[in-house]
């Protein structure tokens, strides 16, 4: 396989969600492997703040503090239990530990994560109904 | 379904899962009481029955039309000993349960649609909605909700679903006992589910192959406001819908509103 193949391919499975490719072709053994949920983690602190988040940015220092909710499965993000709901959390809101803060759904599987302190919600990282992978992170929460 | 009928459900009952089962006359949802009696410390295999209810739950605060006298609405509580991430098998699992069951009981040519739902004639018999609890990302339980039409009349639907849905006396022309499709139902829970934790993953995933309808087939599924045409290649190896778009991109799906096309 050319060098040129492999930058096509490697640029066509930017545009999928396929995480993991093994091809084995004529002797050559060519396994390629991403880690889509790191890209996904640094997208949200490039954006410019919007509705779903603090306007001030986070220092350093705060960051520490804050715990971060992750997703336990792969699935799509909910921020509320139908679409003509209100969200369950809005941001610079107080959330009680147990409190629900976002539906995650694979194949019928609705997974409901829960806060696991009181604190604040800082930020939420993801779009509603947009994919979720492992161990994606959902929102920041600043515990009080 | 009353006392006696509950009695002669656990007496068909094969293995753990239907050893203790509750009844109720109406209630919100059954998946809500099997949630509250598993928090409360309720075991495996727990099952709540209820002859009607008045919000049974379907994706996204949609509603499960629920009837009483006619079907089964229940829900089952688990505990599986998985990975978190390995958990989408679990709907794998009750989708290949189901079918079994009712082709076994009723003869007819049931299929799953991608990912859960039982079909016949392209029309639902019958759904699955999964509620997963976690904590600190470790499976706490979950509550398999099932629905079966089994009585109702082709009339009775509303008329909002009447063209998407049928129940088994509309399709086979007799009545069935709930009481026994429930029992099957459950037996074949407990193998699969058995199946399941013995790293059973190949197993489910080429059984769940034998009995879909919708790989091979051009399919529109819409996730959330997005919409997506393509042809339903295959299955990864979490359950999760590979679609080839007409881009020739390979889209994975992890849920969504499925239609098939033909």
């Amino acid at each position: 396989m050319e060098l040129e193949d492999l930058k096509e391919l490697i640029q066509f499975l930017k545009e999928t969600d396929i995480t993991e490719l093994q091809i084995e072709k004529e002797g050559t053994k060519v396994k390629i492997k991403r880690e889509k949920f790191l890209s996904h983690l640094e997208m949200p602190l490039q954006r410019p703040a919007g509705l779903y988040e603090k306007t001030t940015e986070t220092t350093e220092e705060e960051a520490q503090r804050l715990i971060t909710v992750t997703s336990p499965i792969v699935g799509t993000f909910y921020r509320a239990p139908s679409p003509d709901a209100d969200p369950f959390v809005e941001v610079g809101l107080k959330v009680k530990k147990g409190q629900v803060l976002c539906i995650i759904e694979a194949m019928k599987l609705m997974n409901e994560i829960e806060s696991e302190v009181d604190g604040i919600v800082v930020k939420g990282l993801v779009e509603n109904g947009q994919p979720v992978e492992y161990g994606e992170p959902l929102f920041l929460i600043e515990p009080v | 379904m009353a006392g006696e009928e509950i009695e002669d459900i656990e007496r068909l009952i094969k293995g753990d899962i239907g050893k203790e089962v509750f009844f109720y006359e109406s209630v919100d949802s059954t998946n809500t009481i099997a949630a509250e009696r598993a928090e409360k410390g309720a075991a495996e295999g727990v099952v709540v029955f209820a002859d009607s209810q008045q919000k049974g739950r379907g994706r996204h605060g949609r509603c499960w039309e629920s009837p009483s006298g006619v079907n089964i609405y229940m829900s089952i509580i688990l505990r599986p000993e998985i990975e978190t991430k390995d958990i989408t098998l679990i709907t794998i699992m009750a989708a290949i349960a189901c079918a079994h069951a009712l082709r076994r009981i009723t003869g007819l040519n049931l299929t799953i649609k991608w990912p859960n739902d039982l079909m016949v004639r392209n029309k639902k018999i019958g759904g699955i909605l999964t509620e997963l609890r976690t904590c600190h990302g470790r499976i706490i339980f979950a509550i398999l909700g099932i629905g079966i039409n089994v009585n109702i009349e082709s009339n009775a639907f509303p008329d909002d679903i009447k063209q998407i849905a049928t129940s088994i006396k509309a399709e086979t022309g007799k009545p069935y006992s709930r009481e026994l499709i429930s029992a099957e139902i459950l037996n074949e829970i407990d193998h699969w589910y058995i199946v399941l934790h013995k790293k059973g993953r190949e197993t489910l995933l080429s059984e769940w192959q034998k009995l879909t309808s919708t790989l091979g087939k051009k399919v529109r599924v819409t996730v959330d406001k997005e919409t997506f045409t393509g042809l339903a290649e295959a299955i990864d190896d979490e359950g999760m819908l590979l679609l080839r778009l007409p881009s020739g991109v390979l889209k994975r799906i992890n849920s969504g509103d499925l239609i098939e096309l033909r």
